[in-house]
């Protein structure tokens, strides 16, 4: 299913070229809540920042789908559609890791 | 009139020339309030458009969270690890005004500081937290908490409730009283009744807790209610709204509450009142009868004035509850959308996400997450999304989800003041 995705997220970076921080697609800026943005010591929460879009995709649809087991993420991932998704996911990729 | 009166009369009284402080030709946003969401909004807006003149206005010059506090009385944490500066976030470009804001002109835009200046701006960030409903227990003053604390902002009040914990003899009764909706931390209570059941366990094993409330039902119920009885059995004893919970009247002088049906002598009360926004908020005339701040669900800004923007417990986020996850996510959003509408622009309908942990021992956490989008003038839950761990837990989840607490600690206060 990810890979369908894909191309889509390709043309949306080309596309949209680089966009500011004030433009992070709806959600994202919540993410880093936990998810921060520089690596934090003793934390076990992953970093996501700078991880390849397609691998936080397939996180985010197996959270989702419930077919990964997880704890807080299943329940957060069932808040975005496919392209919500795809955008934030996206957005993270482009983020210095 | 009224305001230049006072301005004047101020100004004279603080021996200064008038001091509209105010930077050539760039923005100016003010934040008052500097915990999750004000320090989180300044610092936001400073980096998502480094031109603007950013002022924090916040008097404490140590933060000392809420979050985790629980864990200082359960001696698990201690208070100094609770503590944040504000340095990063001086050397982020933020100017730091250590003084209280004391009043708001929205038509003027300004804000009055303590110190005698007065800070103009082109939009304003109220995030000034809670303040108590003194009046609202008789008997119940800020004179009472310092018998009778109620530890619901973290610092002194937390280690004295903590040393009372201490000093309680094995046997001892611990009452803690629990508000009526609306509140900071709508988890919180049970956390701490949780935790205080976790070091009583293990030092005073012959002390019990009551829990008066003035609900009937409170948030990851099911959960904490299934934790006691495993973890603590017989030692919690919960008592709703529609048996006598809500506490009507203190007596700090024999450390005694009565409810509606009747009255208990607790050795250690701890007495969490009914809140409010924090009080520059109505001063500010950003709060509504309730007390509490109405906005609308895009930019967080105040239904009631223009161009102030008002973000965590003192605001009334539709469904999102009052958490500094929450206040940290707000100022995110609000920081971007004060950025598109200061060049103009119309800034783009927000998600926001909340996720709360609660810890019922040291090793054994719950969650509760939701996520949220603008819906008939509100934040409003995404159906299907969110809701609180499963009843029954897999694999170490129990053992997991307290991991990830403490992760999220670490976070978030790195975020906001790392």
């Amino acid at each position: 299913m990810h890979r369908a995705l894909l191309p889509g997220l390709a043309s949306m970076i080309l596309l949209a070229g680089p966009a500011t921080a004030a433009d992070a697609p709806p959600g994202a800026s919540s993410c880093t809540g936990c998810h921060a943005p520089k690596r934090v010591a003793d934390s076990v929460i992953p970093h996501i920042a700078g991880r390849k879009a397609e691998d936080i995709v397939r996180f985010m649809l197996n959270y989702r789908s419930g077919a990964w087991p997880s704890s807080v993420m299943g329940r957060i991932a069932k808040g975005f559609d496919d392209q919500q998704t795809e955008a934030i996911s996206a957005w993270f990729a482009a983020q210095p890791e | 009139m009224a305001t230049r009166r006072h301005f004047l009369k101020l100004t004279a009284a603080a021996g200064l020339a008038p001091a509209i402080v105010s930077a050539q030709g760039k923005a100016r946003v003010v934040v008052i309030g500097g915990g999750f969401g004000g320090a989180t909004a300044a610092r936001t807006l400073k980096a998502l458009q480094p031109s603007l003149d950013v002022t924090l206005v916040e008097p404490n010059p140590v933060y000392t969270s809420c979050p985790f506090s629980n864990s200082v009385l359960a001696n698990l944490r201690e208070i100094d690890q609770q503590q944040f500066r504000y340095d990063r976030i001086k050397s982020a470009g933020v100017t730091v005004a250590e003084t209280s804001a004391t009043a708001v002109d929205a038509d003027a835009k300004t804000v009055t500081l303590a110190d005698g200046n007065r800070l103009s701006y082109d939009r304003l960030v109220m995030s000034p937290g809670i303040d108590f409903n003194w009046s609202a227990i008789q008997g119940y003053d800020e004179a009472a908490a310092e018998k009778m604390p109620h530890a619901w902002k973290a610092g002194a009040q937390t280690v004295l409730l903590r040393r009372q914990l201490q000093a309680m003899d094995d046997g001892g009764l611990v009452v803690l009283s629990s508000p009526a909706n609306p509140f900071r931390c709508p988890p919180g209570p049970y956390e701490r009744a949780s935790l205080i059941a976790y070091w009583l366990k293990i030092w005073k094993p012959k002390s019990k807790l009551l829990l008066l409330d003035a609900k009937d039902a409170f948030s990851k119920q099911r959960l904490f209610q299934n934790g006691w009885a495993e973890l603590y059995p017989g030692m919690i004893e919960w008592v709703p709204l529609s048996q006598g919970g809500k506490v009507t009247a203190v007596d700090p002088a024999t450390l005694t509450l009565t409810t509606e049906f009747g009255s208990h002598k607790a050795n250690v009360a701890n007495v969490i009142p009914p809140q409010k926004a924090g009080a520059i908020a109505a001063q500010a005339g950003v709060a509504d009868r309730t007390g509490w701040c109405p906005v609308e669900p895009v930019a967080f800004e105040s239904s009631l004035r223009l161009n102030i923007h008002v973000l965590g417990d003192a605001a009334i986020m539709g469904g999102m509850p009052k958490s500094a996850f929450a206040a940290n996510a707000q100022a995110k959003v609000c920081a971007a959308a004060i950025v598109k509408l200061l060049a103009g622009q119309k800034p783009q309908d927000p998600i926001v996400i909340n996720t709360c942990y609660s810890l019922v021992a040291a090793d054994y956490g719950i969650s509760i997450a939701g996520v949220y989008r603008p819906d008939k003038g509100q934040l409003t839950d995404i159906p299907g999304a969110g809701g609180t761990s499963p009843l029954v837990a897999v694999g170490g989840l129990r053992g997991q989800e307290a991991l990830y607490a403490s992760s999220w600690f670490r976070t978030i206060t790195a975020e906001t003041f790392g």
